[in-house]
């Protein structure tokens, strides 16, 4: 019964889509553009057009889900595609006025929107107004003229014969003066068939057509009595009601200045009836009910399911393969020109719509409870919690079968949209779940989210002036055409835009900072996720920087750059010394290789879908993570580095071999929560984030940190391991021995600095203590001096003797007298052997 | 693709003859086609969309010159002003240099007059620089006359031709050309493999700046 229930959810009557499919206009041979380099492919540039399609959410207008390539320049467009075209009512049932009235209403509703939007149908006709069971209609593919730039995109012209205005056949078609008013005479003509209920000159074909809509012009009286009598049904047209004759004749006026607009024919009489009464209703679209799942959703998990539009439309026979020898040219001359390939005009476009097979997504969610809708978020009570359905169990399964199960997407998208949709009062919760995961189709918005996006985002950018010429647009120009360009949307005219926009509004914005190469390799990932919100896109760019990136884009930008590539050797020293030895023995500094990865946290190295998931665990983390990836990274290379010299190591760099991010993702997150926070505490770390006291390691210098091979640790974090895991931690105080027992920790080694010698790196030196240092296992050992002690040698001495996790006392022991009484530590001299609690 | 002259080879373990390594370091305005120049030399490839370079990056080709096999280790380096600072840490101890402009943008060859003082002026003394106008394909776009490169190429002493990386012309000749006139004494002979490259930083040791080191 409750499984009945979800499935009935699942097959509302609007949750169906169709494909349609065309060809793109090709590019002649190898026609280069200005710059000696490849024209984009139109199908790309229509992609990148298209995106901004799949946003309208207008109930009069069907959803646009997807724009597929195919081989060819083919175009396949995925949309909404429910109920029954009017053509085919037409002359099968009588529509009375009222319906009349109500479909042309609901027409201009959707027809305004477009127009809004500067969107032109161009083809509005009786094929593509779907009638709904509810009565209500959905304006069809009204996005191929957009899509195709005004048709230029494409060789086949767009229009449908019998409905287009006469205005447009004498401009020609190819002159592509954009104006919305030839949708109006459209509908006119919609409207008069559906008001005579007649299919207008069924049986006349395309020329003859052509010249009747040009006879138009020359009509002395009303072209709708014209028409009625053409079709002899005048007693039908004497009988329409004025008010309705009036909104027709006006669409079909010849004149398109003298046509009215959506908004003039809105506020005819003829839609009193129609117009809504109260607040309610008029507010509609505000307080529209939250929708469980959506279209968009819906498709998503389609595909999941096995669900392919290109092999739907294969078996359709809309897409047929010719056999290549067909494609052979006839001639080709010397100087390259192609003859004799030209595809059949007719192949060009293809009207029919094939509907998508739905049932394999029902059969693989028929078993879903209905609870799984509405998923259990906040609740108090064990009796309810228990009630709930267990949760859809994949942990384990890795990240690449998550992503690809429609099962689990299900729940993760009607979880997760349910908690954006609360954001930001469930900003933690969004957390804790993104913890577990993200759901592509949502990780866009998961990104915002998590990034602290605030709601006036859009008001916010449309205040930055993103057009002044600046002296940094040559360089943000040449940047984005090498931009991650395997990418269709990254590569289409499109995108190049959005981009150039956003970087123009950041370097605006961020007068402080300058642009850097690289800062356009940044900002795409947040663009590919927010195609279709460049506002969103620069929000979460601008959130990022100060995040992770504090001070990496200031005009001198070196002292910040430099301490951070200390901190990342240091970090391989403090976990690998072997490899860090290796490295330094063949001058293998990350100044030669490191900076593309840290200033551009990986996107200038990585493709796409593997920044995607780097950054999707980065955006949990704070600014030290990145250099744990890069550790990874390391790690990942570590027997191919340790066995080369300084050439091949570079070279393995130049061209980065695979790497596996998930093995990536898991390295970094292990060494990121097993080191100390203070290990990679940064100078130059913006202090919003990482607030420091007396406790914490400041004050260090440049040049003192580049003399450091091993990090510092604060005294606030030698505390916390002492009193949590002593276990964890050898502590060896260098000091001299007056100094010791005068006063030390409890249980710390003694090995004063001035019983070793380090003319050999042979661990053996210290003394008696040196198996406690070879046995030591994973603990971190920290090196404890004070003023008067050499803290470098020492330290890099056990460096050198390939003892890892060595970390030096910042500020040394007198560091320990400032701790507060919360955090002291045990601590005796030795002739006392009472020990006492200091504080 | 007929993309590399039949000297341009990769190692193949016969040593006849001397074996000589060179750093050599491709300078110039962003865009103007270094990484193109290079990738297709030691490749023998062209993208279209090739990446921009941050930083810098590491490549090496081997070529044979009559008894001589010569290494190039080369640093491909960013083209952006800001990376400026970063660029002595490469073309210090470079026995050779390609300063690389576009010749349909007249900006780029002033910049690339730019880098061939800066190279005379603090580079080794004996470097061997090589002018570069590249994108020669698209010469009925050029803004940069030919004859006006090279007079300025002889009169400070440049190897200079026009090259494209898009078609391979004069890609590898250019190459051959800085191998020529490079010496080939002792001290450059050493077993291939060795870092060179080490001179990167050793030359240079205290001057770890990575960038803006605001000179
Ligand atoms: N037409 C043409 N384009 C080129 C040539 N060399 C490079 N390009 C293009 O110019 C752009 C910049 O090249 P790139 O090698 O990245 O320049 P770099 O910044 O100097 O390294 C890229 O889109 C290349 O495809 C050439 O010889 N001819
Ligand atoms: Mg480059």
């Amino acid at each position: 019964m409750i499984v009945e229930m979800s499935l009935q959810l699942l097959k509302h009557p609007q949750m169906q889509f169709g494909a349609t499919t065309f060809f793109a206009k090709q590019h002649k041979g190898d026609t280069c553009g200005s710059n000696g380099l490849p024209l984009t492919p139109n199908s790309i540039i229509i992609v990148g057009r298209a995106q901004i399609l799949k946003t309208f959410n207008c109930k009069y207008l069907c959803q646009y889900l997807d724009v597929i390539r195919g081989k060819h320049e083919r175009t396949i467009v995925v949309s909404q595609y429910c109920g029954e075209p009017l053509v085919s009512c037409i002359e099968k049932r009588p529509f009375d006025w009222q319906e009349v009235r109500q479909i042309a209403f609901q027409c201009i509703g959707g027809l305004q929107v477009l127009h809004k939007k500067k969107i032109i149908h161009r083809t509005l006709s009786n094929e593509n107004i779907l009638l709904q069971a509810n009565n209500e209609i959905k304006l069809f593919n009204y996005g191929l003229y957009h899509m195709s730039d005004a048709g230029s995109l494409v060789s086949f012209p767009i229009l449908h014969v019998l409905y287009t205005a006469p205005e447009v056949f004498l401009n020609g078609l190819s002159n592509s003066i954009a104006d919305p008013k030839c949708d109006i005479w459209s509908l006119g003509i919609c409207l008069a068939e559906l008001i005579l209920n007649k299919l207008l000159w069924s049986s006349l074909k395309l020329g003859q057509r052509i010249r009747k809509v040009l006879s138009m012009l020359q009509a002395s009286t009303s072209i709708l009595e014209k028409i009625a009598r053409e079709h002899n049904c005048l007693e039908r047209y004497l009988s329409i009601p004025d008010d309705l004759k009036d909104l027709i004749e006006a669409c079909l006026n010849v004149h398109p200045n003298k046509r009215p607009t959506c908004e003039e024919l809105l506020i005819k009489p003829c839609f009193d009836s129609l117009k809504p009464k109260d607040m309610a209703e008029k507010n509609e679209d505000i307080y529209r009910p939250f929708q469980i799942f959506t279209l968009h959703e819906f498709y998503h998990w389609w595909q999941l399911a096995g669900g392919d539009v290109p092999q739907e439309l294969k078996k359709q026979g809309l897409i047929r393969s010719t056999p290549p020898i067909l494609s052979i040219p006839s001639l080709v001359l010397i100087e390259g020109t192609i003859l004799g390939q030209d595809r059949n005009p007719a192949t060009l476009y293809d009207p029919r719509i094939v509907k998508m097979p739905l049932d394999t997504l029902y059969q693989r969610f028929a078993h879903i409870p209905f609870q799984v809708f509405y998923p259990l978020i906040h609740s108090q009570s064990d009796i309810i919690e228990k009630s709930n359905p267990p949760p859809y169990d994949a942990t384990g399964l890795p990240l690449i079968i998550k992503e690809r199960d429609p099962e689990y997407q299900l729940h993760r998208v009607i979880l997760l949209r349910r908690l954006l949709h609360g954001y930001p009062f469930t900003s933690d919760l969004i957390v804790d779940e993104a913890k577990k995961d993200i759901p592509p189709l949502l990780r866009g918005e998961i990104w915002a989210a998590l990034l602290s996006v605030r709601s006036n985002y859009a008001t916010e950018y449309m205040r930055i002036d993103k057009y002044t010429h600046t002296s940094t647009d040559r360089q943000i120009e040449v940047d984005i055409p090498r931009c991650h360009q395997y990418n269709e949307l990254l590569s289409s005219s499109e995108g190049h835009k959005k981009l150039k926009r956003i970087l123009k509004a950041w370097v605006y914005k961020n007068s402080q900072y300058v642009y850097w190469q690289g800062l356009d390799s940044l900002t795409a990932p947040f663009l590919f996720l927010n195609f279709n919100d460049e506002a969103k896109a620069f929000a979460c760019l601008s959130n990022f920087v100060p995040k992770f990136l504090y001070n990496f884009f200031l005009k001198d930008n070196s002292a910040v750059i430099e301490e951070y590539l200390c901190k990342f050797s240091q970090l391989i020293a403090f976990h690998d010394p072997q490899l860090a030895n290796h490295l330094r023995d063949i001058n293998f500094y990350p100044q030669l290789f490191a900076i593309p990865w840290f200033l551009t946290l990986f996107s200038h190295v990585f493709p796409l879908y593997k920044i995607l998931h780097l950054w999707d665990k980065l955006l949990l983390c704070d600014s030290s993570f990145p250099i744990h990836i890069g550790l990874s990274i390391l790690t990942q290379l570590r027997d191919r580095l340790l066995t080369s010299g300084f050439n091949e190591c570079i070279l393995l760099f130049s061209d980065l071999p695979e790497v596996d991010i998930e093995k990536c993702v898991a390295l970094s997150s292990c060494t990121y929560e097993n080191t100390p926070k203070s290990i990679t505490s940064r100078e130059h770390e913006n202090e919003v984030y990482h607030k420091k006291s007396n406790l914490d390691i400041t004050g260090v210098s440049l040049n003192e940190l580049k003399n450091e091979l091993c990090p510092r640790i604060s005294v606030r974090d030698v505390a916390n391991i002492l009193l949590k895991n002593p276990h964890k931690m050898l502590l060896i105080d260098i000091r001299n021995t007056r100094a010791y027992k005068r006063c030390s920790v409890v249980n710390s080694t003694h090995i004063p600095f001035s019983s070793v010698s380090f003319t050999e790196n042979i661990i053996e030196n210290v003394g008696r203590d040196s198996d406690l240092l070879k046995s030591k296992g994973e603990k971190i050992v920290v090196v404890v001096g004070d003023e008067e002690t050499d803290l470098e040698t020492f330290p890099k001495f056990l460096l050198q003797c390939n003892i890892s996790k060595v970390c030096v006392l910042h500020g040394g022991f007198n560091k320990f007298l400032e701790l507060p009484a919360s955090l002291s530590i045990p601590c005796a001299s030795v002739g006392d052997p009472s020990e006492r609690q200091r504080n | 693709m007929a993309n590399r002259s039949g000297t341009a080879q990769r190692p193949n373990g016969q040593t006849q003859g001397k074996i000589c390594q060179f750093k050599l370091v491709l300078l110039g305005e962003s865009a103007v086609g270094k990484s193109s120049l290079v990738l297709r030399f030691v490749k023998g490839q062209f993208h279209e969309y090739q990446e921009s370079t941050i930083g810098a990056a590491f490549l090496t080709q081997t070529i044979c010159l009559d008894d001589t096999t010569v290494k190039f280790e080369i640093w491909d380096t960013a083209g952006q002003e800001r990376y400026h600072s970063l660029a002595p840490m490469y073309y210090r101890g470079a026995q050779a240099a390609i300063v690389v402009y576009d010749i349909t943008n007249q900006d780029t060859f002033g910049r690339a007059k730019t880098w061939v003082k800066e190279l005379q002026r603090q580079a080794s003394p004996n470097i061997v620089i090589a002018l570069a106008g590249n994108k020669q394909d698209l010469a009925n776009k050029r803004l940069v006359e030919y004859e006006e490169a090279q007079t300025y190429a002889d009169e400070n002493g440049l190897l200079f031709m026009e090259t494209s990386a898009k078609t391979a012309m004069n890609v590898n000749d250019i190459f051959l050309a800085i191998a020529k006139k490079l010496p080939k004494n002792e001290q450059n002979t050493g077993q291939t493999g060795s870092g060179q490259g080490r001179r990167l930083t050793e030359d240079n040791p205290d001057n770890k700046t990575v960038m803006n080191c605001c000179k």
